[in-house]
């Protein structure tokens, strides 16, 4: 479904991300885990194009999207993102936040963008929260909210950038729920997370970055109970405590 | 509100206990009153002209100011510190005068209207350098991860601009915003100078006509008391309204900074 083959990118001098591949299956979770400044954050906005990758391809359902000849509008929309901040539109209130994209991008009539939001809403238990600003919201249930108007335009991918980071430790149950849900219902995913949890019970993979390369791969128990390189052995020695 | 009904009550008694010429102060008032009549309806035209043009100049430039490109920014920087670096009546003048150089002994032109337009956009121009600084501040008050959120979805630039930004810009912006017209208003005044018919002209020349006439020299106190009368309740109404429209569209969370 996605697959990343050999990318570079550059912020000024610094090479951020020296040569990434991976590989997701459809239906399948992969969790990626590193040290903060590794490149987890830079190459999930390499997958939706946020960021332009300045060499190697990334390719989504067949198709190498990072071509001039597409638009980046249109690989958004075949793949959804949600931000550690939630980064909810703070105008909106969570139904319109919902339904903005259904409108402009999905171009949908009102009346049938609504119901979708509301439906839409509702998978993430916050049907009776739709008039609700973002202001007015738990940082759960903001990122819950962001969960559905990522979902609401029926990606082929959902991308979760540190998802549970900036959350009091009260509402993080209640995200990781939303999208454990997401992941047994099979939405392909990619997870920069460090609810290490989460990611043994809902990662087919497990992906560990560091410097900007990837270190080491493979199942969660293989990644956490038996990793073979000592920088990620340091590492899942360090957060598993 | 109270405390203007109240002062308006007791200059009402005030007249007709007969502490000045009651009957000559209600017959200036519009509509009775040629001169303050012709002179509102000028002050209110002026800003009908001034306040839409003041308005695009600044949402203009103060977009300009925030591209990418150098070129729009090195623009609306250099509008914004022309026009904001000279005194509005300096400014007037100058428009004023320049024209009539330019345009002298040339009989296809009515000169002097076509000057005093050209000066009341000078005045608009001013407005424009200082609302496009307001705009400006509240275009990048807009965080980057709320562009980067819409780009997510797939929403295009231009929806993001429509959509996102300037919805948001607006919030912030519009009590400096009214500040800002509130101000421009009653700089309309400053066109008297030049000939405009407003309610500033009208009350100098009914204070000249008054001293020159030989009439009772403290009534020019009952006129300009009256004119200073006209335009608070001409700022009043527009400063209220803007304040309705900001409550309409509050949004919790999104308030401008309260003083």
């Amino acid at each position: 479904m996605i697959t990343v083959q050999n990318v570079h990118k550059w912020f000024g001098d610094l090479h951020v991300l020296k040569g990434v591949s991976l590989q997701v299956n459809k239906g399948d979770a992969l969790v990626v885990i590193g040290p903060s400044g590794s490149g987890k954050s830079t190459l999930l906005r390499c997958i939706n194009l946020l960021v332009q990758p300045d060499e190697g391809d990334i390719i989504i359902d067949g198709v190498k999207v990072n071509d001039p000849r597409i638009r980046p509008e249109w690989v958004r929309q075949q793949v959804g993102m949600v931000f550690q901040s939630f980064n909810l539109f703070t105008h909106l209130n969570a139904l319109e936040n919902v339904m903005i994209g259904l409108r402009k991008v999905k171009r949908m009539d009102r009346a049938g963008a609504e119901r979708m939001a509301r439906f839409e809403l509702e998978r993430v238990g916050l049907a009776d929260k739709a008039d609700a600003y973002p202001a007015q919201l738990s940082g759960g249930q903001q990122q819950r909210v962001a969960i559905a108007r990522a979902l609401a335009l029926n990606p082929k991918a959902v991308l979760f950038d540190e998802p549970t980071s900036a959350l009091d430790p009260e509402f993080i149950r209640e995200v990781l729920d939303v999208m454990t849900k997401l992941a047994e219902e099979g939405m392909t995913m990619v997870v920069v997370t460090h609810e290490m949890g989460f990611a043994h019970n809902v990662a087919d993979r497990v992906l560990f970055m560091a410097d900007g390369v990837v270190v080491e791969e493979g199942t969660p128990d293989e990644v956490f109970d038996r990793p073979q390189k000592e920088r990620t052995q340091a590492f899942v020695g360090k957060i598993l405590g | 509100m109270f405390g203007t009904w109240t002062a308006l009550t007791l200059a009402y008694l005030a007249g007709l206990e007969g502490l000045y010429d009651l009957r000559y102060a209600l017959s200036l008032l519009p509509p009775g009153g040629r001169a303050l009549t012709t002179g509102l309806v000028t002050t209110l035209a002026l800003m009908a002209v001034v306040i839409p043009i003041g308005f695009s100049l600044g949402f203009t430039f103060g977009w300009a100011r925030t591209s990418h490109s150098w070129f729009p920014r090195a623009l609306a920087a250099t509008y914004v510190e022309f026009f904001r670096g000279m005194p509005p009546i300096v400014l007037i003048a100058f428009a004023f005068l320049i024209t009539i150089v330019i345009l002298r002994g040339n009989d296809r032109v009515d000169v002097f209207p076509f000057a005093t337009s050209v000066s009341v956009l000078a005045l608009a121009a001013h407005s424009g350098a200082y609302q496009a600084e307001i705009v400006r501040a509240g275009i990048l008050s807009v965080p980057a991860t709320q562009i980067e959120a819409g780009e997510s979805i797939g929403l295009s630039r231009s929806t993001i601009l429509t959509r996102i930004t300037l919805p948001q810009m607006f919030r912030v912006s519009l009590p400096a915003l009214g500040n800002e017209l509130a101000s421009l208003i009653k700089d309309t005044s400053l066109l008297s100078t030049i000939g405009a018919l407003d309610l500033t002209f009208q009350g100098k020349n009914l204070s000249a006509v008054l001293v020159v006439g030989g009439g009772n020299i403290d009534l020019v106190i009952v006129i300009w008391v009256e004119i200073a009368l006209l335009y608070f309740v001409i700022t009043f109404v527009v400063t209220r309204t803007l304040q309705a429209i900001e409550k309409m569209y509050r949004v919790p969370g999104l308030e401008a900074a309260q003083l």
